[in-house]
Parts: C-alpha cells; sequence; structure tokens
C-alpha cells in the first residue's frame, strides 16, 4: 500500500516536472525554432512546430544586413577581456583574504559584495560624465574597466571561498622550502585552485556577456556587444521575427553551453554564497 | 618572526589596489552624486549647493511616481510569486524524480539568459497580433483577448511575468539546497506519525527554511532595484510612461532630458531603497557569523 502511494506519487512528479520544464524551456525552444523558420513561416497560423521548411538563410541575412559579427566579437572581447583582468587582480586579493586572514577579513568582503547590491544608476552619471573627459564613451577599454569593476566583487569573493578549501599546511611548506610569494601562488596555490579558477572564469563571463545596464548607457556602435545589438533590434514589426530570433540565438548559444556546465556556479554566484 | 610580518604585510599590499580602486570608484562615485543631487545642476554639473530642491520636484513629477509606485507593484508581486513557485518547484524537484539534474539545469536556464533575450521573447509572445492572443484566436476563439502588453494599465504586469520566469530558477535552486539540508529524521518522524506530506511541507519543512526565504526576499528585492534591461527590452517603459522604473526614469533624466541633479536625487532615493532591504539583512548576517 504504502508503496504503490510512493510509484503514485514518483509518477506524478514526473509528470509534472515534464511539464514545467517544457514550459520553462518554450520561449528558448521556440526562438531557436523560429530562427530556422521563413518569415511567412514564423507567422503561419496554426503556428508550425517542427514541420516547416528549414533554412538558414535568416542567419546569412542578419550577417549581410548588419555587423553582427562585429558585435559578437565585441561581446567576446568585453567577457574575455574583463574576466581575465578580474582576475589578475582578484587572485592576488583572495589569495591575501583566504591565507592571512585578519579580524577585519569577513567584513571586507561583506562591504565588497555590498557595493555589487547597490543600483549601478547611482553612480551613472559620474562614471558617465569620467568617460566622457577621458574619451571613453563607446570604446573597448572603458566597457571593460567598467565591467570588469563591476563583477570584482563576485570574482574576489568566489575565489575566496575556493582558496579557504586548499588546506593552508601545503602552502605552509613550500614557504619553508623557501618559495617567493609568487612562486607560492604560481606554482602552488593555482594549480590546486584549478577548478575554483575556471568555475569563477566561466560565472564572470555569463554575467559579463549579459551585462546590458553599462553596455546600454556607454556603448552605441564601435564598442556595442550582442545585447545591445538586440535591444536596438527589439521591434520586430511583425516582419523580422525569424531573423530577429536567430539574432538573439546566436547571442545565447555560447550561454546555453557554458549554462550547462556552470549551472551551479551562477547559482554560487548569484545569491551571494547563500548557497554553494 | 620578521619574515612572517614581512609577508603579512605584502599580502595586504596586493590586497590595498582593490580597495582602494572599489573605494574611489565606488563611494566617491556614490557621493558626488549624492553631492550632484542638491544642486541645480542641468544639463551640465554645477556645484553651487541649493537644498532639497530637486527632491520637491522630484515627489512633484507624475512620471517618477508612476515609477516609484511601478517597483512596488512589480517588486511585490515578482517576489511573491517567484518565493511560490520556486518552493513549489523545489518540493517537486525533491521528491526523487529521474533526470532531476536535467530539469534542473532547464530550470536555471532562463537566469543564464540576459534581459535582453528575456524582454524579447517576452514581448513577442505576449504581443496581441503575433503571440497568445494572434493564437488562440487562430483556434477558433475569435473574442479571447490577452493584451495587457499593450494596455498601459495592465502592462507592469507583463514584466512580471517574464520577471518570475527568468528569477523562479534561482529560488528553485535555494530552496532546494534548503530542503536537502533538512534533517532526515524529521521525515521518519513524519513517517511515523503518519502525517500527510502536505501537510509536513507546509506545517513544519517550510517554517523551517524562513531564514533562506529571507534571503531570497532580499535578492530579489535587490533585483527589482536594479531591473532596468528587461524594461528596455520588453517595454521602453510604455505605453506611454506606464510601465517606467525608477532606473530608467533616472537614465532617461540623465541623458535625454539632461537634468542631471533631478535623476541623481532620484538615484538618491533609490539607493536608499537599497539599503532599507538590505542594511537589516547584512547586519544580522555579520552579527551571525562573527559570533
Amino acid at each position: 500500500m504504502a508503496r504503490k502511494r510512493t510509484t503514485t506519487r514518483i509518477v506524478v512528479s514526473t509528470v509534472s516536472a515534464w511539464v514545467v520544464g517544457f514550459i520553462f524551456f518554450f520561449p528558448i525552444l521556440w526562438m531557436i525554432l523560429t530562427s530556422f523558420k521563413t518569415e511567412l513561416d514564423a507567422f503561419s497560423i496554426p503556428p508550425k512546430f517542427l514541420f516547416f521548411h528549414w533554412t538558414t538563410e535568416n542567419y546569412a541575412t542578419v550577417q549581410e544586413r548588419s555587423n553582427y559579427v562585429h558585435h559578437a566579437l565585441n561581446s567576446v572581447i568585453l567577457a574575455g577581456g574583463s574576466t581575465l583582468i578580474a582576475l589578475l587582480i582578484a587572485v592576488p586579493a583572495a589569495y591575501a583574504m583566504a591565507f592571512s586572514p585578519t579580524k577585519r577579513t569577513r567584513g571586507t568582503l561583506m562591504w565588497m559584495l555590498s557595493t555589487k547590491m547597490m543600483p549601478p544608476v547611482g553612480v551613472l552619471v559620474p562614471i558617465y560624465l569620467l568617460f566622457r573627459d577621458f574619451n571613453l564613451l563607446d570604446s573597448r577599454i572603458g566597457l571593460i574597466a567598467v565591467l570588469c569593476l563591476g563583477n570584482l566583487p563576485i570574482v574576489i569573493w568566489m575565489l575566496f571561498t575556493y582558496f579557504k578549501e586548499i588546506p593552508k599546511d601545503i602552502l605552509e611548506a613550500a614557504r619553508m622550502d623557501g618559495a617567493t610569494i609568487g612562486k607560492e601562488m604560481v606554482y602552488i596555490l593555482m594549480p590546486m585552485a584549478v577548478p575554483g579558477i575556471a568555475s569563477t572564469l566561466l560565472l564572470n563571463v555569463i554575467l559579463a556577456w549579459n551585462e546590458a545596464f553599462w553596455t546600454l548607457n556607454l556603448t552605441t556602435s564601435t564598442a556595442a556587444p550582442l545585447t545591445v545589438f538586440i535591444a536596438s533590434y527589439s521591434s520586430p514589426e511583425g516582419l523580422f521575427w525569424a531573423k530577429l530570433s536567430a539574432a538573439s540565438t546566436l547571442a545565447i548559444a555560447p550561454i546555453l553551453i557554458i549554462g550547462w556546465f556552470s549551472q551551479k556556479q551562477l547559482v554560487r554566484g548569484l545569491t551571494f554564497g547563500a548557497v554553494k | 618572526m620578521p619574515a612572517l610580518a614581512i609577508r603579512n604585510a605584502s599580502s595586504k599590499a596586493v590586497l590595498l589596489p582593490t580597495v582602494v580602486v572599489m573605494i574611489v570608484c565606488f563611494y566617491g562615485s556614490i557621493l558626488w552624486t549624492i553631492y550632484i543631487s542638491f544642486t541645480r545642476s542641468g544639463m551640465l554639473p554645477s556645484y553651487s549647493l541649493q537644498g532639497v530642491a530637486q527632491y520637491v520636484r522630484l515627489f512633484h513629477t507624475a512620471r517618477w511616481h508612476t515609477a516609484f509606485a511601478n517597483m512596488f507593484i512589480f517588486g511585490g508581486l515578482y517576489i511573491v510569486a517567484a518565493i511560490v513557485l520556486g518552493t513549489l518547484l523545489a518540493i517537486l524537484m525533491d521528491q526523487q524524480i529521474r533526470l532531476e539534474s536535467v530539469f534542473r539545469t532547464i530550470f536555471l536556464y532562463p537566469l543564464a539568459m540576459s534581459f535582453i533575450v528575456t524582454g524579447l521573447a517576452w514581448q513577442w509572445f505576449l504581443n496581441p497580433t503575433m503571440g497568445l492572443q494572434h493564437f488562440v484566436r487562430s483556434l477558433g476563439w475569435e473574442s479571447f483577448t490577452f493584451n495587457w502588453i499593450v494596455d498601459r494599465n495592465y502592462a507592469i504586469y507583463t514584466l512580471v511575468f517574464a520577471a518570475i520566469w527568468h528569477g523562479t530558477g534561482l529560488i528553485m535552486a535555494i530552496m532546494l539546497a534548503g530542503l536537502r539540508g533538512i534533517d532526515s529524521e524529521i521525515w521518519r518522524a513524519v513517517r511515523v506519525e503518519g502525517i500527510p506530506r502536505w501537510r509536513a511541507y507546509l506545517r513544519i519543512v517550510i517554517p523551517m527554511l524562513r531564514p533562506l526565504m529571507v534571503t531570497c526576499v532580499v535578492l530579489l528585492a535587490i533585483d527589482v532595484v536594479k531591473s532596468y534591461d528587461l524594461v528596455i527590452a520588453m517595454t521602453k517603459g510604455g505605453p506611454g510612461t506606464s510601465t517606467d522604473l525608477p532606473a530608467k526614469f533616472v537614465v532617461d533624466m540623465s541623458f535625454e532630458r539632461a537634468n542631471i541633479g533631478l535623476a541623481s536625487a532620484g538615484a538618491v532615493i533609490m539607493l536608499i531603497v537599497v539599503l532599507a532591504a538590505v542594511g537589516p539583512y547584512l547586519y544580522f548576517e555579520l552579527g551571525r557569523k562573527n559570533r
């Protein structure tokens, strides 16, 4: 009896999980499917789910009519550049906090994280004016700096939690053998922290890739990444939906892949460590 | 041991640049914004103080009222719905279903999407002439109407739908972690006592997860105050200004209306709202960890 009820429960839960999962995935799926339709099929009534004329012409058109590759390249440069610089700054910082902690370490960390909680509009005007005065508007360098600073607290904090798990004794042993701080970090700490650094890197790439507040307000075309490109397209007017879907699909494709591997880090980073 | 002292000092030194940059960029900018909010600044910053005039003006601006009220409507509905749905999903995931990790990934996928893509997908889905309404009508239900996104009274609620889709996975993950942390003794006791499962969840398990729920509320509240890109991608604040949010108001005031003073006043109010939401939480969180 009890067993039967358990089976029923599992069946019911599995079915509802499928249903909810489908609903959740539907918008993404539909966007991907639409990107392979002709503009006519995209609006056919009733909607064609799988049995339509598959075409890749939208992808070709997107590149022809606009400088898609340019914006995609910007996205890669901005996400990659800001992540690498953030890591360069954050590894020493996290090292210092994880291996020579003081009474104030926890407070410093929380303070750093708290800056990430503030709405960015609070600093928009001064940053904008600085950018204008230093001729950084619509430049990749300026944007890399802002994105890097914006995500730095999370990067430091993630690395800190990973470094914490590395036994201090190993570093101390290296120290006894006369390794300098630099050597200790590069040859002892880094190899052990590779998984942690890799997850932090993935998380930051996703965050920087998706960032839209600063990219929308500080760029127009030269340095504009995919988010800006798609936002500027965002009035489909009923005619270009398939093409817009193609552009969006290309923009989310890397995220779909990276996201699969780094969901845990995503949760960890976005909850400021409430969930590990 | 002087070597150790040097080591400690040098490890402080590597931390210094980060701290300095953060203090200058972050606090410097915020202080500047606060200062400007008390000046007459228009298109360009001016540094002569004029008291709280910008704030008075701000609260006499109808558009700010809409934006500010929208933040609470949007935020309230989004937070409640995301937490309820997220908790239900977490309970569902906790029933030993097959392929659990696949489902978990699917629920988390929206979270990895940018708000721009999210807004775009939902804008299209809710558009009366292209999306849901069009589809249902084509099935033969001619009178079906779902045009909230173009109705100034209801457009703000469409933002809630998109935000829920985006954020529920995060709550699910938090609550699932909480559910997994529940002592198995409690479940054994529930079984022995013969308490129905749904009651056990409602009366025993969920109350135990209250601290996690508080975390969820704070995290979502931070997101709500920050919301900007979702509105831009989905409604651009329209129809009219009916879906304006404070962040969009501030950006528009800064650039389109060239009124830095008023924009800064709005930004300061937003900072205060975030502080009100986060401050007590951080305080207790820090207090708990230190003990």
